[in-house]
């Protein structure tokens, strides 16, 4: 006889068993990222604004950056320069997420978009892209550049296909594809299954805004998120070390230095003498701020570039070690002598520098203007220490004004142009307002322009090395001090594949432990 | 009461014009060039001609007062422009945005009235030394400033009790403890200010008298000295949404709350001009608006002031 509630209750449990049986075969891997800011942009002319992380996983670049920041292939699959003609072949095979073909008539439309933007980014010669065949381009650039290849690592110049709502509907070629955007809360994107390349070990990807760093890492300790993607020092500071924030960090890229004004009109022209920037760079404790500052993994510098970065090499630079007698003995032959007071004075003029912490903002130096406050003190030095915790008071007040001596600044060539930070922060015709105070004149002008328009890698390479000698050793333009890696925080269990450029730290590739 | 409406919206033109110049003043005025900032973070080697291009399509070429002026003529209107760092218009970010700071103002205000009646009148009633304690409370809970509160409520409940979480979705019940945040310090103040009037008004002949008839407390409190008081409280209720508003920017950055705080907050960093100027007008005209309902609040809870205002 048919007992239905007996018949029930077995195929309920069946389904049960089922379920259990494959749930942790079918199981999606979902990851949330904490990241300070929504900085996703919808509007159509300036769509380069759209693509920095989190967005960055929506759409892809031609080249990406590999372990020495030089381009490899992505959708590019090789290029070639010569006549200040690039020639590009593409990548075969690869379909944008709604399924249009990547090929020479799309690559073009994609780059044509640039124009579209009034920061003509890669300036490229719109009027010189070609198709050559199914697969293959060429263009050149609008300054006779040798360099956009390199720029193209950067993640504005990913190509979109083409969309009738870029804001709301993006087309990419990556693994991902835009589910929701909530505009200040969060960005979800989930696994696009027609991916040309290797699928991501993660499903979905959840990008929270969360913009105060103690709120950060509470959620995280908490498990509300599984990784935070911008780590300050303070949260490295109060991290816990019981083992439940696990730091996961990059190779040092990024600088704190001390910018010298070269071009300051009195009381801020103290600095050009030579002699006083050299004793400010004796009189700096390297090795015991690396082991205050960022839980001690910063290590002390001998420039503002990375070694390992474009194979600049360690050699080209010498660096300044701690010997406060050397740098005091300095200050003597340059005639600063110590007053009663303890600090030095010369023709009746007080040894008093001002020096402005603010970029990016204070907050991601500190201890560290207090400390060489002490130090500068201890060879007599006096410091009119200014600390400004944001970027537009530093420009407008201290910076573009040239109304300081010193500007410490923690930041970092993020882009794969060798040239980009050297040229913007240490030329007179630098287009960054400020920091024609920081330029140390025109051999560095003439090194640095020739460096942007030859014509080789070798040669781009050679100059920037020279140039970045006479900024931090010869000229001193820039003390240089600490080198800081890149760092993530995660929870227990997981690892992060780091990356030196922030930007390409791909969160879609966390590998899950457990 | 027409003629008073109508003669509190005109008073208010001036005082709008002159909130919406120093708004813009304000901004204009202040340091950092959000072209250079959005050049830089963005990592752009850019040309004088690029940089050009970008000021004037953000308007940043043209001196101050022209400026203000475009501006002035498109704010009547309720068009404030683009966001230079969303690409949306100003109005979908406020429109976006407003709503949820509502909510918690909203919310914190009633936790914050609820609170100030059940302090004051405890403090009222309660002997001397209670009282006294309670005073004291409601000091210690005006003195911590809101960041703070929020980090020990965020400790207690959802580090050690896990009742709650820190960064949810905006659904209601993640609005709980930001509203909290705010409500306490707030209601602490309002709680004062129900005490010393209800201890003032309970020193009245009327209240003597309603005493000397034989009536219990809660029917005196209720029916004599409620109405009394109802006009002030709801003009400082009315001070204090305002004053929630702004103290929300803080409570929403920390709990992760998509409000204006976290708008204005990005925008300050960013100098997204169009944004701040409409924030800073937005927040005078709801300051404008909840001022003028708790003046009608207390014309009607007034009967001579109604009188007055209806010619008799």
């Amino acid at each position: 006889m048919f007992q239905p509630r007996k018949a029930a209750t077995i195929a309920a449990a069946a389904c049960l068993a089922l379920t259990t049986t494959i749930g942790p075969a079918l199981a999606e891997t979902s990851l949330t990222v904490a990241v300070k800011r929504d900085r996703y942009s919808v509007d159509e002319t300036k769509f380069t604004f759209t693509t920095r992380r989190p967005a960055a996983q929506i759409v892809e670049t031609g080249v990406k950056p590999d372990e020495n920041f030089l381009p490899s292939p992505l959708l590019f699959e090789s290029w070639d320069y010569s006549d200040k003609t690039y020639t590009v072949t593409l990548r075969e095979g690869v379909t944008f997420s709604d399924g249009t073909a990547i090929n020479a008539d799309t690559a073009i439309a994609a780059m044509k978009l640039y124009d579209q933007g009034k920061s003509d980014f890669l300036q490229i010669d719109q009027d010189s892209l070609r198709k050559l065949g199914e697969y293959q381009i060429s263009f050149a650039s609008e300054k006779g550049s040798a360099l956009v290849i390199e720029n193209m690592t950067h993640r504005a110049t990913s190509l979109f296909g083409p969309s009738d709502n870029r804001a709301e509907n993006p087309i990419g070629t990556v693994p991902y594809v835009l589910e929701s955007y909530e505009p200040k809360q969060q960005i979800t994107v989930v696994r696009n299954e027609n991916y040309w390349g290797e699928a991501p070990n993660v499903d979905r990807l959840t990008f929270r805004f969360i913009g105060d760093d103690n709120a950060r890492l509470l959620a995280l300790q908490n498990g509300e998120i599984d990784v935070i993607g911008e780590v300050t020092p303070q949260m490295m500071l109060s991290m816990p070390k019981d083992g439940s924030v696990v730091l996961h960090e990059s190779r040092p890229i990024r600088y704190v230095a001390l910018l010298a004004n070269l071009n300051g009109t009195a009381p801020f022209d103290i600095v050009q003498d030579y002699q006083v920037r050299q004793a400010l760079a004796w009189a700096i404790d390297r090795e015991t701020i690396a082991s205050v500052l960022f839980d001690g993994r910063g290590v002390p510098a001998k420039g503002i570039l990375p070694g390992w970065m474009f194979n600049l090499g360690d050699d080209h630079t010498d660096g300044f070690g701690y010997d406060p007698a050397k740098a005091g003995a300095m200050l003597d032959e340059a005639g600063w002598t110590m007053g009663s007071d303890g600090i030095r004075e010369k023709d009746g003029r007080k040894l008093s520098l001002r020096l402005v912490a603010a970029y990016p903002n204070v907050s991601t130096v500190k201890p560290l203007p207090e400390m060489l406050e002490q130090m500068f003190a201890a060879i007599g030095v006096d410091i009119d220490l200014i600390e400004v915790d944001d970027s537009g008071v530093y420009g407008s007040t201290y910076l573009d004004t040239g109304e300081a001596d010193l500007y410490m600044e923690f930041a970092s060539n993020n882009n794969t142009d060798p040239t980009y930070l050297l040229y913007n922060l240490f030329t007179s015709t630098t287009a960054w307002g400020g920091y024609k105070f920081t330029a140390p004149g025109p051999h560095v002008d003439q090194m640095l322009s020739q460096a942007r328009s030859a014509q080789t890698r070798e040669e781009v390479i050679e100059l920037v090395r020279q140039a970045h000698r006479a900024i931090v050793q010869d000229d001193l333009a820039a003390i240089p001090i600490l080198m800081v890696p890149n760092f993530t925080l995660s929870r227990p269990g997981l690892q992060v594949p780091m990356s030196e450029y922030a930007d390409w730290i791909d969160f879609g590739r966390v590998t899950f432990e457990n | 009461m027409l003629r008073f409406i109508l003669i509190r919206l005109a008073t208010a033109i001036p005082t709008l014009l002159g909130m919406s110049f120093v708004a813009f003043a304000i901004v204009a005025l202040a340091p950092g060039d959000p072209v250079m900032m959005e050049l830089r973070a963005m990592g752009i080697v850019p040309e004088p001609e690029d940089i050009a291009a970008l000021k004037a399509q953000f308007g940043l070429d043209k001196a101050f007062l022209p400026r203000y002026l475009e501006w002035l003529s498109r704010a009547i209107r309720f068009e404030f422009g683009t966001s230079v760092a969303t690409g949306r218009s100003v109005l979908s970010e406020i429109a976006i945005h407003l709503p949820a700071t509502l909510a918690l103002a909203g919310s914190a205000l009633v936790g914050a009235v609820i609170i100030s009646l059940a302090l004051g009148t405890l403090a009222v009633t309660s002997n001397n030394v209670a009282g006294a304690g309670l005073r004291g409370f409601t000091i210690l809970l005006v003195s911590i400033p809101s960041f703070w509160m929020a980090l020990l409520l965020i400790h207690a409940f959802v580090l050690q009790l896990g009742w709650a979480r820190l960064v949810g979705d905006g659904s209601a019940w993640d609005l709980v403890l930001p509203a909290l945040t705010l409500s306490l310090g707030a209601g602490a103040a309002l709680g004062r200010v129900v005490f010393e009037r209800v201890r003032a008004e309970k020193s009245e002949d009327y209240v003597r008298l309603a005493i000397a008839k034989g009536l219990k407390p809660l029917p005196i409190m209720l029916g004599h000295i409620a109405p009394r008081i109802i006009g002030p409280l709801v003009t400082a209720w009315a001070n204090t949404f305002g004053g929630l508003l702004g103290g929300a920017v803080i409570v929403e950055s920390i709990f992760g709350w998509p409000g204006l705080g976290q708008l204005i907050l990005q925008a300050i960093s960013q100098r997204d001009f169009p944004v701040i100027q409409a924030y800073l007008v937005f927040m005078g005209l709801i300051f404008f608006v909840t001022s003028l309902l708790a003046d009608i609040v207390v014309v009607l809870a007034d009967p001579q002031l109604r009188r007055r205002l209806n010619g008799d």
